[in-house]
């Protein structure tokens, strides 16, 4: 009885997770706890599970979790389709979105947000709301008339990942490395519509490297994931551990 | 009475007996009344430039005869098929485009079948005179719940350095029958552009030839949808007869459910046709481990002096882009749709008309999505 009122009243709750692709267990005994509203930092060395959470945290089918739970406003995810996750507010920035030429991006994201709100817009007032998402992310006008993500360059994918974050506005959203590879300029444009998403109601998981990106986002909790699991949950200070000592310590 | 009973789109070389592709067997009989086809079904052109006129119209057809190149070759989805549309036809155009002309409005034909005329056979002969240019639409849909039946042959004579470009949109009901076949001439540096939208009929079965000249070109750009119970059976050809020929077929499609797909895309490069380039590719996006597709390639080279390829066949659906298509709302279906859609655009943004268009893109959401829950 305590347990469900906990739980009801939590935004996120993942319970001693344990995921495996193909036949490796990748990650084995996760527990993070998120509520309304917060900024979460996720950090850990490469091939530590980050992509994995947020693949699961979102539903891929090829990862498949045999233990554990994720609870999302009260509602057990481990089972629920990709898009009914969407419908209830979840988002993942990718770390390498996909191409999908034939499909110009007004019109994948006027669908997705029809789909998403399970009612018709038109076709001028999205075209408007559009058109100021892109100036805000100092993207080409023309853009919009462009096939998703074909041919576009790294920054640009990563930005038309955010430009969907802002069009679709969900309350979990969790952003794969959208900082990588991007130069200074594009991180901060990246930062700036990160932070317009941000809000007393909207929740963020960052997976990082870096903390460019940090420094203008301001983030309430920093962990660290290593070997599958998270070693360490503090604030902001912890970034420091990072700059001076990796992760070495933490692992096994 | 038309009764067929008939071996179709047979394959210019007879491969092997256990694919099963060599021709297609009707396994029933069709049988239906021949009555005319009382609808208008072509648009008359305000330009000098161009004669436009029901094929029945032997006037018309025999001012033009002496410049048609009377080629006897067999062609088509079968000789009895191809003798019935040629010879006891209740409709069809003939069109007449002179020397150099530049007709930019796309010459409009529609067979839209109804109760009352539920039959079209039709009989098309295109002529492009020297160096001109023009655009034939063709649409073959059902208005009515009914079993419509379509044969229809269609002859294209592209004079040298002449571009003709054709369209054609068959979305027939799921009761109906759909027998179409196709030849072009395309003679020294013409070029005949082929565009099908195959996304309906119980059966489909066209045939498309080009023959090509010295320097002729000649492509298809293909699309088709087979859903339920659907049968297709597309057969292509490219014969190579000039120097420095370039054909090209695209096929892309879709299946579901429990449809049935034979492709059948030969490039032949007869003798004399040097420095001749061909290349075919066909790509499917199979939604159903019940649906058969079958696809025969074929090369025939008696000429070496030539440059001809197949692109491999793709068919299951690419994982992860269905993943992040879903991650932004998009159930399955839907998510797939998208990526059919994604995949015909190209060819659908080559129909000039904005309403076909736009009708192509409903009938392909129809056929994925909507059919699904019924
Ligand atoms: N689809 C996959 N198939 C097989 N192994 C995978 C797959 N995805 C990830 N892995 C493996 O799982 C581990 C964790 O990967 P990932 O979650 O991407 O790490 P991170 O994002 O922290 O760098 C790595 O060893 C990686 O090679
Ligand atoms: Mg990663």
């Amino acid at each position: 009885m305590i347990r469900s009122m906990v739980m009801e009243n939590k935004f996120l709750l993942i319970r001693d997770l344990h995921v495996k692709v193909g036949d490796k267990e990748i990650l084995r005994g996760l527990n993070l706890d998120i509520n309304r509203g917060e900024v979460h930092v996720i950090m850990g060395p490469n091939g530590a599970g980050k992509s994995t959470l947020a693949n699961v945290l979102m539903g891929n089918p090829k990862y498949e979790i045999t233990k554990g739970e994720i609870v999302y406003e009260g509602k057990v995810l481990n089972d629920m389709k990709v898009d009914e996750r969407a419908k209830l507010g979840i988002f993942m920035s990718f770390q390498y979105p996909e191409e999908i030429p034939g499909i110009t991006v007004e019109n994948f994201l006027r669908s997705a947000k029809m789909a998403i709100e399970d009612k018709p817009i038109k076709v001028m007032e999205f075209k408007k709301v559009l058109k100021e998402k892109m100036k805000l992310l100092e993207m080409k006008e023309e853009y919009a008339q462009r096939y998703l993500n074909e041919g576009f360059s790294g920054g640009e994918k990563k930005k038309s990942e955010i430009l969907q974050l802002l069009i679709l506005n969900p309350k979990l959203a969790i952003l794969d490395e959208t900082d990588s590879g991007l130069d200074v300029d594009a991180v901060k444009i990246v930062a700036k519509g990160v932070k317009e998403h941000k809000s007393e109601e909207n929740s963020i998981i960052i997976i990082t490297h870096h903390n460019n990106l940090l420094e203008y986002l301001n983030p309430d909790y920093v962990h660290f994931l290593v070997d599958g699991r998270i070693v360490k949950s503090g604030d902001i200070s912890l970034i420091d551990i990072v700059e001076k000592e990796g992760f070495e310590s933490f692992k096994n | 009475m038309i009764v067929i009973k008939d071996e179709l789109n047979s394959l210019p070389i007879k491969t092997y007996r256990w694919l099963n592709v060599n021709h297609l067997k009707l396994d029933e009989r069709i049988e239906k009344d021949r009555k005319p086809f009382c609808k208008r079904f072509f648009e008359e052109m305000d330009d000098d430039n161009i004669s436009i006129g029901s094929i029945n119209n032997i006037v018309t057809i025999n001012q033009h005869l002496s410049r048609i190149n009377n080629e006897k070759q067999e062609y088509g989805v079968s000789g009895k098929m191809v003798d019935m549309a040629e010879n006891f036809n209740n409709a069809g155009v003939y069109a007449y485009i002179k020397k150099g002309a530049d007709i930019e409005k796309p010459i409009r034909i529609e067979y839209g079948m109804d109760r009352e005329n539920d039959v079209v056979i039709d009989n098309n002969i295109i002529v492009a005179s020297e160096n001109s240019r023009a655009t034939i639409v063709v649409d073959y849909c059902t208005l009515d719940d009914i079993d419509a039946f379509h044969n229809g042959a269609m002859k294209i004579y592209a004079k040298p350095g002449a571009a003709v470009t054709v369209i054609k949109i068959q979305r027939m009901n799921d009761n109906s029958n759909h027998f179409d076949s196709n030849i072009a001439v395309v003679e020294d540096g013409a070029e005949v552009n082929f565009i099908q939208v195959e996304f309906g009929s119980k059966r489909a079965v066209t045939n498309y030839i080009s023959n090509l000249k010295d320097g002729g070109k000649s492509a298809i750009y293909s699309i088709y949808i087979g859903n339920r119970d659907r049968e297709l059976d597309l057969s292509y050809y490219m014969n190579h007869i000039g120097r420095r020929s370039i054909s090209n077929i695209e096929v892309k499609g879709a299946l579901k459910d429990r449809a049935k797909k034979v492709f059948k895309g030969t490039i032949d490069f007869k003798l004399g046709s040097s420095k001749s380039e061909g290349r075919e590719g066909e790509s499917v996006i199979i939604f159903d481990k019940t649906v058969k597709s079958k696809a025969v390639p074929l090369l025939l080279c008696t000429e070496d002096d030539v440059k001809g390829e197949h692109a491999a066949s793709s068919g299951k659906i690419d994982e992860d882009k269905l993943f992040y298509i879903m991650s932004r709302g998009f159930s399955k279906e839907e998510a797939m749709k998208l990526i059919v859609e994604a995949s015909f655009n190209p060819v659908i943004d080559r129909i000039p008309l904005e309403d076909l268009r736009d009708i192509v893109r409903d009938e392909l959401a129809r056929k994925l999505i909507v059919e699904e829950r019924i």
